[in-house]
């Protein structure tokens, strides 16, 4: 029978990797666990093994080419195999595959692993309050790899395990790699590095008086702050360490769903006046410094233009009704996704990002669109999976869903990432045109101004017509001002006339 | 619905208010739940009126009356009258107490008493029969209901308890005299604890015993530790031999015994008490109603949230199966109300430790270094007897030991068995260690107090890591 092989999911959060180099080829025949495939992942080259022993039917990826993780990229030709549904092998050999090619690349490091896992004799050795915090998470105490005397598993093991850092101690050459370049790439909003809010959470921490003092003002446990510096073998912490940890603890929970209610703001009165201290933190910080980043590193350009929607709202208006029967609630986002996505087809140079590590500059073909939203805690870019697959309505829906779990700070992490281009929408609050910034590493920004009545000019009389004004901010490193200005034409016309989104 | 029933709602309805069922009730209650308790006897259950409460008063009144009747070597010279009808009072007024307790906590916590005998009559209904005739009987209906309705001791053929010829362990708890001569069907930790118990109070006691030893289940060292100490306060065994027949002699009764080689033996006594076990109390309780069966010993089986094959029917305590241990079924009471109340709770407890109030007494909890073996640890293994204890000494109390088993590797405690005085209070810290998934060196660093009895844990731990003082390392 055919044994066809998935890609594996080589690292967490990691979506496609490339296909380096086939170590096989066609008619070739192989044992289980021979490398087939080098795939590189952001960081790794991680060998691929095959799943059977059998021969090389067919390659579906070509070296180079970067392949979503899931598709089939090798088929083999097993003997005496009974024929079974070929889903199901190919899922169970994904899983063996994924734990193959982690060990492949760190088999030491798996050792480790074992070592530090206080799971023996069916036991999982752990107090019963870290038993009891892994049940409130929904962790799986037995996965958790413990830190503590012997490998017991504590309650920071949990916490680190729910949060997904945990994934570095067992599998660190992949996982934390690719984990860690992800992260960044997908969510530029995550100021601090991750590990610096990370508690360290270790036995015993070396520190001067004064760096012990400034460590017990600000509420942090030496052991908890994460360092390289050590002192007879023992770990070593300074005080701008502390400082630092301190901060990045604050942030993180400020960025807490439960930080929403802020502690009162100080106010001050100067010789001038009376001057009102906010501390600059949690996620109005995160969003600064995202901004900050893109606006610095991303030379920005903005086109404008503006595009008569008469047809645009008579569509809409006639299918609102429609929506409403059918429980959904119709704006002009969907509209406007739908024509992104239409106009990104055609120019795709604007779905891209800039790897600046690698000197190359990705193209996807995939349509995840963040649409941008206020909500009390600051601006959320909520991402809308997969807007080329979806109809009007599921788009609506999609849209409502996210904002409105933005708005509750209910919305989860991965909801927020993987977006390849962004919409933000500031004529809902008014205005007409506007310089919006990059949601780095994105290349390009649509903002939409209010959609409203502007005098227009047909056949030379002044008339009044429904407008939006848009403003497309690009990142001038890959995409051109004649980009820019062609993608928008392909916009306005589909903005325009509403009607040739029916043949998208 | 019977024609002149009240039915009334509950979200929580506990059948049978033992340490299982009252805990439950009272923490249900604790968390917002409306709760309704029915018990068809007493609150409290077998625990505290007819089993563990009771049998450590008689057991306290022993020892007193024997202990100061041998106190010669610490130069106290003192000839005791025992009398059986004052102990049971003052037995009787530690069960009030107690039982009175209970009461007074499930009100003042909220939780709606009913007395009478629970029956399912449906999906989420049970009918309650009130006691006596014309008392009448309601429906309640309930969301969720948990069966603690505990156990009942086993008979055996031909051994019917009548509590005046042939004792239960109720009956024999409840004794107004002390009877010059009792014969003992059964040598686990009830015959073990009642034997022991007459024998200080004076009586003349032979224990029969199908198996070929004492305290099945508990390892060779320990149950001929408990069993020497019994024979030196005169209790007479005979292994091998059951009990198969018993008649009226004399105002007592003779009991006949037979090997498996079909040899019979006659002793004669005052009483004979059965004490084979016991078995949970499902039979009673129209299970049929809502389609749940229990399994062939009568346990209803439990996921570790503690609910049964049944939506929204949960079970705790003896019914749930072994251990019998009133501590386990206070611990799932626990849980199955916090599970129902939604919180994250689960019965994932890595041991319970179990006691036997003997002379000496044993504690035990978590696995033997057999069962650390069998598990695939490589158990290392921490004694210290009680000899070497200067507070066993001063106590005059040298028989029994600490053991402590370990994982060699990681030094992970694992369990630990002793035997010995308070061995039931010290068994413990042992168990604390392995729920904790503590060390040896948790452990052995921890300073204990001297002069007690919890230095010998210290030491057999020390005794495990290769470092004992006040003992030879092994």
């Amino acid at each position: 029978m055919v044994r066809e092989f998935k890609l594996p999911d080589v690292g967490e959060g990691l979506t496609e990797a490339e296909i380096v180099t086939w170590l096989v080829e066609v008619g070739d025949t192989v044992t289980e666990d021979q490398p087939v495939a080098e795939v590189e992942t952001d960081k790794a080259v991680v060998e691929v093994p095959s799943p059977v022993n059998g021969t090389v039917r067919e390659i579906l990826a070509d070296e180079g080419e970067m392949v979503p993780v899931g598709n089939v990229i090798i088929t083999f030709d097993v003997e005496g195999e009974e024929a079974e549904p070929v889903e199901e092998s190919a899922d169970d050999e994904d899983d063996e595959a994924v734990e193959d090619a982690v060990s492949a690349v760190s088999e030491a490091d798996e050792e480790d692993e074992n070592e530090g896992t206080a799971q023996q004799g069916g036991r999982t050795f752990a107090a019963p309050s870290a038993r009891r915090l892994a049940r409130e998470l929904g962790v799986d105490i037995g996965a958790v790899s413990g830190s503590g005397p012997g490998g017991r598993v504590t309650e920071q093991d949990v916490r680190a395990h729910a949060e997904g850092a945990d994934d570095e101690e067992p599998e660190p050459a992949v996982k934390s790699a690719t984990s860690k370049v992800t992260d960044e790439a997908e969510e530029p909003a995550t100021s601090a590095p991750a590990s610096s809010a990370e508690a360290a959470g270790r036995d015993r921490t070396l520190a001067a008086p004064a760096t012990r003092r400034v460590a017990e003002e600000e509420g942090v446990a030496l052991d908890d702050v994460p360092t390289d510096e050590t002192r007879d073998g023992e770990a070593f912490v300074t005080e701008s360490q502390v400082r630092e940890y301190a901060e990045a603890q604050r942030a993180a929970q400020a960025a807490d769903a439960e930080a929403v209610t802020e502690e009162a703001p100080e106010t001050e009165t100067t010789a001038e006046g009376e001057v009102e201290r906010i501390a600059y933190k949690g996620v109005r910080r995160t969003i600064g410094n995202a901004m900050e980043r893109s606006k610095y590193t991303a030379p920005h350009v903005t086109h404008h233009e503006e595009v008569v929607v008469e047809d645009l709202v008579a569509t809409r208006e006639r299918l609102k009704p429609v929506a409403e029967e059918r429980d959904s609630r119709l704006t002009y986002m969907p509209f406007v996704l739908k024509a992104v996505v239409a106009a990104l087809k055609e120019h795709p140079i604007l779905n891209s990002q800039l790897d600046e590590d690698a000197e190359e500059i990705l193209v996807k073909h995939y349509y995840n669109i963040g649409v941008a939203v206020a909500t009390d805690a600051g601006l959320m870019v909520p991402v809308v999976k997969g807007a080329d697959e979806k109809d009007m309505l599921t788009l609506a829906d999609d849209v409502n869903d996210l904002a409105t779990k933005a708005r509750e700070r209910s919305i989860k992490r991965e909801e927020m990432q993987g977006g390849t281009f962004s919409i933000t929408n500031f004529g809902a609050v008014g205005g007409e045109y506007a310089t919006p910034i990059i949601n780095y590493p994105e290349t390009a920004i649509l903002g939409l101004g209010a959609l409203k009545q502007r005098p227009v000019v047909e056949d030379g009389e002044v008339v009044a017509k429904h407008t939006i004004p848009l403003s497309l901010s690009i990142d001038h490193r890959i995409i051109d001002g004649a980009d820019a200005a062609r993608f928008v034409n392909t916009l306005s016309e589909y903005l325009e006339n509403p009607e040739l989104l029916l043949l998208e | 619905m019977v024609v002149g029933d009240i039915s009334t709602g509950t979200d929580v309805l506990v059948v049978g208010a033992g340490p299982g069922g009252y805990v439950a009730a009272i923490r249900a209650s604790q968390l917002g739940l409306d709760t309704t308790l029915v018990e068809k006897d007493a609150y409290g259950g077998v625990c505290l009126n007819r089993g563990c409460i009771p049998s450590k008063a008689l057991i306290t009144g022993a020892d007193t009356a024997h202990g100061a009747a041998n106190a010669e070597a610490m130069g106290v010279h003192a000839d005791p009258a025992v009398d059986m009808a004052a102990m049971q009072s003052w037995k009787d007024g530690v069960v009030d107490q107690l039982t009175g307790g209970v009461e007074k906590l499930c009100k003042a916590n909220g939780v709606n008493l009913v007395e009478g005998t629970a029956e399912f009559a449906g999906e989420g209904r049970v009918r309650v029969a009130h006691g006596g005739e014309g008392q009448g009987s309601e429906t309640i209906e309930y969301e969720h209901a948990i069966i603690a309705t505990g156990s009942r001791p086993i008979q055996i053929p031909g051994f019917e308890f009548d509590e005046e010829h042939v004792l239960s362990s109720q009956g024999a708890l409840s004794l107004d005299t002390v009877p010059d001569e009792l014969v003992v069907v059964g040598a686990g930790y009830i015959g073990m604890e009642l034997s022991t118990t007459y024998a200080k109070l004076g009586t003349d006691v032979t224990v029969v015993e199908m198996l070929d030893s004492a305290l099945p289940g508990y390892e060779d060292d320990i149950a001929r530790t408990v069993r020497k100490r019994a024979e030196e306060l005169g209790v007479e065994f005979h292994f091998g031999e059951g009990a198969s027949e018993w008649e009226p002699h004399n105002d007592g009764v003779r009991v006949t015994t037979e090997t498996e080689d079909g040899e019979t033996s006659t002793y004669a006594a005052d009483k004979v008490l059965v004490a084979v076990g016991r078995s949970p109390v499902t039979d009673t309780l129209g299970l049929d109603a809502i389609g749940l069966e229990p399994d062939e010993n009568g346990f209803l089986a439990t996921d570790e949230f503690g609910e049964t094959a049944v939506d929204d029917v949960y079970a705790v305590g003896d019914v749930a199966g072994e251990p019998m241990l009133a501590h386990k079924a206070s611990a799932e009471g626990e849980v199955v109300a916090e599970v129902i109340a939604g919180e994250p709770a689960a019965m994932d407890f890595q041991a319970i430790p179990a006691a036997v109030f003997t002379d000496p007494e044993i504690g035990t909890v978590g696995m033997t270094e057999a069962e650390a073996a069998d598990a695939g640890f490589d158990p290392v293994v921490g004694k210290m007897p009680m000899n070497a204890s200067g507070r066993a000494l001063t106590l005059s109390e040298p028989e029994g030991f600490v053991r402590v088993v370990a994982d060699s590797e990681t030094g992970f405690v694992l369990g630990g068995q002793i035997v010995g005085p308070e061995a039931s209070e010290l068994v413990a810290e042992l168990a604390l260690a392995v729920e904790m998934g503590a060390t040896l060196e948790d452990v052995g660093s921890t300073v204990h107090t001297h002069p007690t009895l919890s230095e010998a844990v210290m030491e057999a731990v020390k005794n495990a890591q290769g470092h004992a003082i006040h003992t030879l390392n092994r």
